[in-house]
Parts: C-alpha cells; structure tokens; sequence
C-alpha cells in the first residue's frame, strides 16, 4: 500500500497551497471590483470559479480512494 | 535513456500522414486571405467566439505538454502523469478578471509593450529578450518532441539519387522545422486558429483511438485497472521523491510557474484569447479550456505510456520495460492499432505539435514586429507616411522574423537534447525563464506601488541570485527543496522554480520598500556636482558584480551579498534616470482599476444598459468613415447610443465569427432591418452577399 507522503499529503498540499493563491485571487478580485457582485454576469463567473475549485478537488479526492480501494 | 527504435510503420501508414499534412497545409493557406494588415496577422481580427478559441486552444495546449513526454512519464510512473493537466484551476480568478481585461482594454500588442506603459521602455527591452527566449525555448522544445516522434518511424538510412544518409534527430527537425515554417509564414493567425481547431479534434479523436485499442488489447477495462500497481493508478507522484519526477517540485514549476507562464505570458496562448470577440468570451474560452478540455486532454496525452506500462506487466510481452520512455507513445501506437489509424494518430500527433510551434513562431514574430522593429522604424524615423503601404512593410517583416525564429527554434534544440526526456528539458526550461516575467507581471498588475526601479532590479539582481542557484543549488535550493533529493547531473529541476520565484519576489519586494529612502538618495545625489561620476560609478560596479556571479568569482556568500548590493545599486540608478508618475503610469493597468481601462478603451463613458441582439441585412454606403449605421429603431432595440461599440458578425454559427467586424454606431438612418457599412468594412469581414448579419451592442 502506498504511503500517506503518496496519496493524501500530495492532496492536501495541493488543495492547501494552491487554495491559498485561488483566494487571495479571488479576495483581490472582488475586492478590487474587477469582479463586482453587484453584476448578475460577474455573480455567474464567481461560482463557476468556486465550482471549478471543487470540481477538481472532488475528482482528485475519488480518484485516490478509486486508486487505493477500488 | 532506453533504445532507439526505426523502421516503425507501414507504407500506408506513410500515404495516410502524406494526405493529412497536404490537407492541413492547403487549409491553412486559404486562410491567408483574412490577413489584410498585423493585426488580422497576429490576433485575427479579434473576431472568434470562444467555442473556436477553446477548440483551437487544445491542440496548442495538448501538444506543447505534448503526446511524447507525458506518455513518457505515463509509462514510467503511471497516471500521475496528468497532474500538470489538472492544477491550473488556481490563477484563474487573476486571470479572467485581472490580466484578461487589462490587456484587452489597454490595447497593447505584446507583453512587452505592456512593461513599457506600466513602467518604462528599459523594462519593456529586458521584457521583450525575456520573452523572445521564452518562445524560442518553447519552440525548441516543440522541435526537440516533434523529431523523438518521427525519429522511430524512420530507417536508420535512406539512400537519394545515389547519396546515402543517415537519419538523425538533428536532420530530421531540420526537415520539420522547414514544412512548419510555411502555413505561419504564409497563412498568419486566422490561419493558426482554423487549422488547430481541426486539429484539436483530430487530436482528442486520435488520443482516444489509442485509449480503446489499448484497453481491448490488454482484454478490457478490469483487466487494464488490475495489471497496473497501486502507486500506478494514483493522480499524484511521490510528494518529494524521486528526483526526476515528484510532487512537490512539479507543483511549484508546473502548478505554479509553469501555470502563471503558460497563462499570463505566453504570448501564443494570449493572443488567441485575445483573437475572441470579447473579454467574456475569453473567459468562456479560458474556463471552459480547463474546466473539460485539459482534463480529456490529461488521458488524450498520457494514456499511451499507460497502457505501455500494463503490456509490458503481461507475461511475454513485446514491449520491454527499459523501452526508450521518449519512443513509447510511438511504439504502443503502432503495436496496438491498424495499419492506416496508425499513421492517422501519428499524423494528427505530429500536426498537433506543428500547431504549437507555429503558434509560438508567430508570437515571437509579434514581439519582434511590435517590440523592436516598431520602435526602430519610430527611432529612425522610417515610419511611412502611408498607413497602408507601412502595414504591408510590417507584415512582410513578420514573416521574414517568423522564418528567423524557426531557424533560432531548431538551433536551441542541441542543449535541450542533453536531458534524459523531454519532460525533463520543459520542466527545466519552465523553472528557469518564468520567475522574473512572471514575478514582473504578477506584481504589476496586482500592485500598484511595484515601480520601474523594483521591476527592473528584480529582472537583474533577479536572474543574478538565479544564476548563483544554478551555481550553487545546495545550500540555496536545497533549503527550499522540502526533502526532495538532488540529482547531480541536473539538480533541482522542478523545485528550483521555487527558488527563482522567491528570489524575484525578494528583490522587488525589498526594493518597493525601501523606494522613499531610495529617492532620498537619488535627490542627495542629484544636488552633488558630482552626480554623473557618481551613477557612472554605480552602472561600473552593478556590472562588474554581474559579471563576477556570472563567471562565479567569490565564494558563495560573497556573492550573494554582492548580488542584493547591485540590486539596490540598480534601483537607484533607474530612479536617477526614468522618469515615474504612480498615477499616471497605473492608470488602466491594474487591477484596481480595470472600469477605467475599460472607459480608456471605448474612450467615453461605458453604456452599460442592456439591449438585444438583432438580425440584419447589410448594404454597402459611399463614404468611407469608419461607423456603421442602422435605423433608429434597430438602435432603440439595441439599447445603443451613437459612439457605442457594435459587433457585426454573419448569423451562421457554425463560422464562429469569421465573417465579422467590431465597429462604432454612427449617425442613424429610417431603414428598419438596413445596416450600412463601408467598402473597407466588407473586405476586412468578407460577408456573403445576401446572408443576414447579427448586431450586438458591445459597450
């Protein structure tokens, strides 16, 4: 069986690391209004961007459990 | 390295690649008729609509992460190889809704040009020869994996009118290098984006094409997930080990600065975003992209190396488990799939390939015409009179650097080839080329207090502290390293993108804060009698420290010290001579106020009330004007004023925008369902007679 520094700590290195520059991206953005809420299209963009982040996150996460137990 | 393998194919393999290549060519030429000045050449008129950006951007993005590397590691340690596929989701927020805008509305032509509003023109020069080697390096690269997957479908020798020569990787790019070179020369890039969409599906059909022979010649699905070991159907490498490939360090050379560059510095990639109708449709192009197509392209890229791996576990296998991993995609392909499909994959592979070369040909092109030879013509006051007569120069100038830049691709293949794979040789490359532009762009745009004494410090005193990493990757990258092991050979070559990444931000960063004492400096110095000898003092020794860390003169701690002194000796001859105003310089170039870039852009306040999209027949005018001009009812329906920005575009959707223009609302006229448009108009969008046009109010 593969170890923790195989499967998970890549995992949450990825989503922990990677998640800080996605919200800092996303805090500057709205916070610069170069993503403003108060548009409905800009609101549609904000979740799709949330989304794609657990999107990928979930598909990793099935991916390893598929790769280990499956 | 594993053994070279020939000869591989048959003949009909050889007339199916002979007929696509010939299809390819012919369709690319006839799209050199949408080229009527540089900007059609370089950014198509910015026309398309995103489905045919993103399509057009997967056969960019799939090849240059190409078939041959990713198959290579694939085979060597299994699905882990679609980890750089699947880790670009993080900078997207910056990038639709920061650098996107910015470098739309601001209407520059390069990333250069961008430096120099931003900044100052000496930082648009260190940009423009930052980013020349970037895209040759990129087209080196395209070259180097181009001539590993023809190299094996080729005899060892062939024998012409008598002369007897031997195939060599050298020779056969060479041979390449020559047939790429022709659609971009001729075609530009309407050509570029028609024949990679094509592409891209020949791509993803042909990816998938191996992934079903391969699963049904290893007996099907359970078959394929039972032989491959545990540690082979992860998603992730190691965390740190083994050099060659890990987790860590490609997340920091690929994930991050491999993902920022490719993204926010590749000019091939950014011109087709901008080629899109509008900023939202690039936004579309560049999340659909990710979100569906890089992950298809994941298994479209690295499947073949996987299914190499699960033959070579069956019992008797015909392939070795030391096969050449640069060969394998080539090698499984032919194994597993018919005579005739097989030169189809490897055609649509090998077009692929010219795809993205071509497309970095022609951004270096771009930069060469619109960074150099530009401000040349300006700087010499050889800028024709004629508009016309000067864009044609231009354009001919654009294919004469396209071919220059074809030759420069081919000759940096020889230090490319001296890493193990390919993979190997991108990953350095991307690890060493994108700190300090990337750093540069980042910080600029973000940042309004980055100034041009910080951007070009960090470019120089930057690169000085990569040059001693090289020199020295233990201690300096090995603090960074986070347990990874060092390869002698080629040490650091993922995580060193760590390491040059924090070394640009050190120095900008650093210099930033310390720029109000630095202008207390340079006003003592500006009030000394002495000031001339007193900068041409510090130019003297700024350069000799370059100089004494290049040859690596002192030890290590000497000159590191030594290169953080000619950092702030360089900020503060920048500041003695450019000169800066905060707000001038930032005004539309950063983030913090992208609503005024996009005022600057239109060049009045944006209509921002919400109209329909109309359905309209063309006539042409007399006049020559550059508006275009429909009822006062078509207008009302619109939401338009006059001065609005309109899109015109034939409402078959299917051309994706290739029979379009953007233009400006002009005076109103009584004829409902009547758009008029100049003669000039009608060739740049070349409408169809009797086709019904759509109208969309822009801004």
């Amino acid at each position: 069986m593969p170890s923790f520094f195989n499967t998970w700590l890549p995992f949450i290195y990825l989503y922990g690391v990677g998640g800080v520059f996605f919200v800092a991206g996303l805090i500057i953005t709205t916070k610069s209004k170069a993503l403003d809420l108060s548009k409905k299209r800009h609101r549609f963009w904000f979740y799709v961007l949330i989304g794609g982040f657990f999107y990928f996150m979930i598909m990793h996460a099935i991916w390893v459990v598929a790769a280990l137990y499956w | 390295m594993g053994q070279q393998v020939h000869n591989i194919g048959s003949s009909s393999d050889w007339v199916v690649m002979v007929i696509y290549f010939i299809f390819i060519l012919l369709f690319g030429t006839y799209f050199s008729k949408y080229n009527k000045n540089t900007n059609d050449f370089f950014f198509g008129g910015r026309r398309f609509a995103w489905w045919i950006i993103a399509m057009s951007i997967v056969a960019t993005g799939v090849s240059s992460h190409s078939f041959v590397k990713y198959s290579a590691k694939g085979f060597q340690y299994g699905l882990s190889s679609t980890m750089t596929y699947l880790n670009d989701w993080f900078f997207v927020p910056f990038f639709i809704f920061g650098w996107l805008p910015i470098i739309v509305y601001s209407r520059v032509r390069s990333i250069p040009e961008y430096f120099e509003r931003r900044f100052n023109p000496t930082a648009r020069f260190i940009a423009t020869i930052l980013q020349l080697l970037y895209l040759v390096g990129y087209v080196g690269i395209g070259f180097l994996t181009m001539g590993k997957a023809i190299l094996p479908l080729l005899p060892e020798s062939i024998t012409f009118f008598g002369l007897h020569f031997s195939v060599t990787l050298m020779g056969t790019i060479v041979v390449v290098a020559a047939i790429t070179g022709a659609y971009i020369t001729f075609g530009g890039q309407t050509a570029v984006i028609f024949t990679d969409l094509v592409q891209g599906f020949m791509l993803l059909l042909a990816g998938f094409l191996v992934f079903s022979f391969g699963i049904y010649y290893v007996g099907g699905w359970d078959s394929f997930w039972n032989i491959l070991p545990v540690d082979f159907k992860l998603p992730f490498a190691h965390f740190n080990e083994p050099p060659d490939f890990n987790f860590v360090g490609i997340f920091w050379q690929d994930g991050v600065a491999g993902s920022i560059g490719f993204l926010f510095m590749n000019m091939g990639l950014i011109m087709r975003f901008m080629a899109t109708k509008s900023v939202d449709e690039g936004r579309k192009a560049a999340t659909f992209n990710i979100l569906f197509m890089l992950p298809l392209s994941a298994i479209v890229v690295g499947n073949a190396g996987w299914i190499g791996k699960a033959i070579s576990l069956i019992p008797g296998s015909p392939i070795s488990a030391n096969a050449d991993p640069d060969s394998i995609f080539v090698v499984v392909a032919n194994l597993i799939a018919l005579p005739g499909v097989f030169g189809f994959v490897i055609a649509a592979l090998i077009a692929a390939l010219m795809s993205t070369v071509s497309t970095l040909i022609n951004a270096a092109a771009a930069v060469y015409v619109n960074d150099v030879e530009r401000p040349l013509r300006k700087w010499l006051k050889r800028v024709q009179a004629d508009n016309k007569a000067e864009e044609k120069s231009l354009l001919n100038t654009a294919r004469i650097s396209s071919v220059l830049f074809t030759i420069l691709g081919v000759i940096i293949v020889i230090p490319f080839n001296t890493f193990p794979t390919v993979y190997e040789a991108h990953g350095f490359f991307h690890s060493t080329l994108t700190p300090p532009l990337v750093v540069a762009i980042f910080l600029g745009f973000l940042w309004k207090k980055f100034n041009p004494s910080a951007v070009i410090a960090s470019f120089i005193g930057g690169v000085a502290l990569m040059i001693l990493g090289a020199y020295y990757p233990d201690p300096l990258i090995s603090f960074f390293a986070q347990g990874t092991r060092m390869d002698p050979a080629h040490p650091f070559i993922y995580i060193g993108a760590l390491y040059n990444t924090l070394v640009c931000v050190f120095v900008a960063i650093a210099v930033v804060l310390v720029t109000p004492s630095l202008y207390k400096i340079v006003g003592k110095i500006k009030d000394s009698e002495n000031k001339k000898s007193i900068i041409y003092t510090l130019i003297a020794l700024s350069s000799a420290i370059f100089l004494a860390v290049a040859v690596n003169l002192f030890s290590i701690w000497v000159l590191v010290i030594l290169s953080l002194l000619m950092s702030f000796m360089v900020a503060l001859t920048t500041m003695f001579y450019v000169k800066y105003d905060p707000d001038q310089n930032t005004i539309g170039l950063t983030i913090w106020d992208i609503a005024k870039a996009k005022e600057m852009f239109k060049g009045k306040k944006i209509n921002d009330s919400v109209g329909k999209t109309i359905r309209i027949k063309w006539k042409l005018k007399d006049t020559d004007d550059e508006t275009i001009n429909f009822s006062v009812n078509d207008m009302k329906l619109m939401a338009a004023e006059k001065g609005d920005f309109v899109y015109l575009c034939d409402a078959r959707k299917y051309l994706g925008g290739l029979k379009s223009f953007h233009s400006v609302y002009g005076e109103p006229h009584n004829e409902d369902g009547i758009v008029y448009i100049s003669q000039d108009q009608f060739e740049s969008a070349l409408f169809s007679k009797g086709k019904i046009l759509t109208a969309d109010k822009e801004m």
